[in-house]
């Protein structure tokens, strides 16, 4: 059934404007946003793998060079896209369901956003067409922005202020870059682009070429919060209501990635880009974790460990063998999962205390110790340590660069990952060890029983993939030999 | 002792890196590591240096962690770089956008 | 009349460069977001360029048209209906930026980057 593909994006894209257009009807909206969100993780699980060509028009074989051109625009399905929308999918389902359950009056405006960026990244996943990719950048942006201003935390206008006007540079520095490709090739669609690099009817050499890698590499720098980005990134995920910021972390994983694989089939055959990803990952990494080290508000923490471990994930597709990008994409599915976790887990405390800075708080064990016991192991999964998700794709990736003559990034995995360890215990031990200060005020404040149905679901999702990694790792496996 | 004077004057430095407000020994203790960390990754990330010429790498990684140890702290300087103003940001962007696209128009094919 | 293209490559250039000016050294935030539009425009203005064809037609075929002639005539429509798309996100981007501007304008009284868009992380109060 390949009419499901379509319908991936046209489901949340039409519930995100029915629901903005009838939010007068508070209890039939939070009806409609719970079935619709129910959805989202059913759909990519009943449809088949394949392609759809929207308005039907098929590719067309051009007989005289032997070149197929595709001028519709295509969304192609696979394993891949199917195991990263259905994660997607199922993380907005548990947002939605902490949303709803949270406030007894919806704002219609605010459901609107979050389906509008699940659709959007919805469909950068699944297109194939580049321009196509670009506008669902930029919505996603737009939606990103409305997610942090929404929020009723201070300071948030300002944050989403300076997220827009850097995206103002970033992403007409991707436009050029397109504009650049689709003058030297004529076309939008990333697999005619590609054929016609690898058949060399464009000058892989020419210097127009590489400075479109140069700009499409920029506005990914932007789309996915690496140096000289990661302040800002980090920036909106602890200015973000935390569920919000849950959803924010997986759009950019997402975006990051599609964003990526599309960059890898067209310039993989030059050496330098894979140098460019390489440096910037490792810069992330550093930069991250050393700055997550110090801070004292632990949502900013979290968000500046999310950066450092994006670093992971564009070291696994910048060593560029099939091993190592698998290992790069599994961790990207992990780091959804794993982040999405903390930043929940870390947002009931916000929710149960209204304080964020460690110092002020203190011995919550003893108040909430479900969520601690699933903020360690979450936390544990992160760093690294068997047999959770987090172990697998750190492995592999360890292995990876290992295997490609860089043992000087597998000992810098390996110490970014103590590092990640040294943080989390650090804000584990003064939040929840630590004698309570005696001006906290803790009595008679829950936790929200949606938070913990979310994390407990999450981290049934990191115990399972941490047992049974091939389950995924063997689909990622296979998609990436396709493209190599 | 010049060192160990050295590492506690840094300690005293990380005062002001959490102003206003107390400072704990947990948030010292990660500073500290902080620190350390970075010194090692960067000494680390130089030697892939030796991809491009053994040599070169070798003096580039003891130039560079005689410069870093002897200039800790290095985490107060690198955080007012890193901090939230948009001026600093946008400049770094741009700086960021010069250097990629002159790198790859002149460079781009060296590799 | 390649010389139209080539004035319409540079006014882009030129567009992107004011752009990225304002960006770094124009204090007030309206300046500046005009400013960083600019670039914006520029890459539409270089993509519609791309399109351009010296002494082309309009991309209608029209009843009673050769194909053939028309194929080696007609100007390149795909930039075109991208830049369509292009300027409507930009405008919407504009527009989001605009009202957080005049949010904060309430909020501070002012117009200035560097008082409305500092580093917020050192101004919040810590209560003991």
């Amino acid at each position: 059934m390949n009419e499901l593909i379509p319908l991936m994006v046209i489901v949340p894209l039409m519930a995100a404007l029915l629901i903005s257009a009838f939010s007068k009807f508070n209890t039939v909206t939070k009806i409609f946003a719970f079935v619709v969100a129910i959805c989202l993780p059913i759909i990519p699980l009943l449809s088949n793998y394949g392609f759809h060509y929207f308005g039907g028009y098929e590719p067309i074989l051009d007989s005289a060079v032997n070149m197929m051109y595709h001028p519709a625009i295509t969304y192609s399905f696979t394993f891949l896209q199917q195991i990263f929308i259905g994660a997607v999918g199922l993380l907005t389902f548990l947002v939605i369901f902490i949303y709803l359950t949270k406030y007894r009056k919806v704002s219609g405006p605010y459901l609107f956003l979050l389906f509008l960026g699940t659709a959007a990244v919805t469909a950068m996943l699944l297109t194939d067409d580049i321009f196509h990719m670009f506008v669902f950048f930029e919505i996603l942006a737009l939606a990103q922005v409305g997610i942090v201003a929404a929020s009723s935390i201070d300071y948030s206008y300002e944050m989403a202020l300076k997220y827009m006007v850097l995206g103002s540079i970033g992403s007409p520095m991707m436009l050029l870059g397109i504009g650049f490709l689709l003058a030297l090739t004529g076309s939008v669609n990333v697999t005619d682009i590609a054929a016609a690099v690898h058949n060399g009817l464009v000058d892989a050499t020419s210097p127009v070429f590489l400075l479109s890698l140069a700009l499409i590499f920029f506005g990914w720098l932007y789309a996915s919060g690496l140096p000289p980005f990661h302040t800002i990134k980090s920036g909106i995920y602890s200015k973000a209501e935390p569920h919000g910021a849950a959803l924010l972390q997986s759009f950019t994983v997402i975006s990051m990635i599609s964003i990526v694989l599309v960059m890898f089939r067209i310039y993989a055959s030059l050496p330098i880009f894979e140098v460019l990803i390489v440096f910037f990952s490792i810069l992330a990494m550093i930069l991250g974790v050393s700055l997550a080290l110090t801070q004292t508000d632990f949502r900013r923490m979290i968000g500046f460990l999310a950066v450092g471990e994006l670093g992971f994930i564009g070291l696994g597709i910048g060593l560029g063998t099939n091993f190592s990008i698998t290992a790069g994409l599994f961790q990207a599915l992990n780091e959804i999962v794993i982040t999405a976790l903390l930043f929940i887990g870390f947002g009931a405390i916000v929710n149960a205390t209204n304080e964020v800075d460690t110092r002020k708080l203190g011995g919550l064990l003893a108040y909430h110790p479900k969520v601690a016991i699933m903020l360690l192991i979450g936390g544990l999964a992160m760093a690294g340590v068997p047999p959770l998700s987090g172990f697998q794709s750190k492995l592999m990736l360890v292995q990876a660069s290992l295997s490609c003559g860089f043992p000087e990034i597998s000992i810098l995995a390996i110490m970014v990952s103590i590092a990640t360890f040294v943080v989390f215990v650090k804000t584990y031990y003064t939040m929840f060890l630590k004698p309570k200060p005696n001006d906290l005020e803790l009595e008679g404040k829950e936790v929200p029983k949606a938070m913990i149905f979310a994390m407990g679901v999450l981290l049934i999702i990191v115990i399972l993939l941490g047992i049974f990694p091939d389950v995924v790792t063997n689909g990622i496996s296979n998609f990436v030999g396709g493209i190599l | 002792m010049k060192l160990y004077d050295q590492i506690f004057n840094v300690v005293k430095q990380f005062r002001k890196l959490f102003s206003p407000g107390p400072v704990t020994n947990a948030d010292v203790s990660g500073s500290l590591t902080a620190e350390i960390f970075l010194i090692v990754s960067l000494v680390l990330t130089a030697i892939l240096l030796r991809h491009v010429n053994v040599l070169l790498a070798g003096i580039f990684t003891l130039v560079l962690a005689i410069v870093l140890i002897y200039s800790i702290p290095l985490i107060p300087k690198f955080k007012i770089e890193q901090e939230d103003s948009l001026e600093k940001m946008l400049f770094y962007a741009i700086i960021t956008l010069a250097l990629i696209g002159i790198f790859m128009y002149w460079g781009g094919n060296l590799v | 009349m390649a010389q139209v293209q080539l004035v319409i490559l540079l006014t882009s250039v030129a567009l992107v460069v004011i752009g990225f000016y304002s960006a770094i050294f124009i204090d007030n935030i309206i300046k500046k977001i005009i400013g960083i539009s600019f670039i914006e425009e520029g890459v539409n203005l270089f993509i519609v360029a791309i399109g351009y064809k010296a002494g082309g037609v309009v991309p209608i075929l029209m009843p009673g048209m050769d194909t053939s002639w028309f194929a080696s005539n007609a100007a390149y429509p795909l930039p075109f209906g991208l830049v369509l798309t292009s300027i409507v996100i930009g405008a919407s981007t504009l527009a989001v930026m605009l009202a957080l501007v005049m949010v904060l304008y309430r909020r501070y009284g002012t117009l200035s980057t560097k008082v409305m868009l500092a580093d917020t992380s050192k101004r919040e109060e810590y209560d003991e």
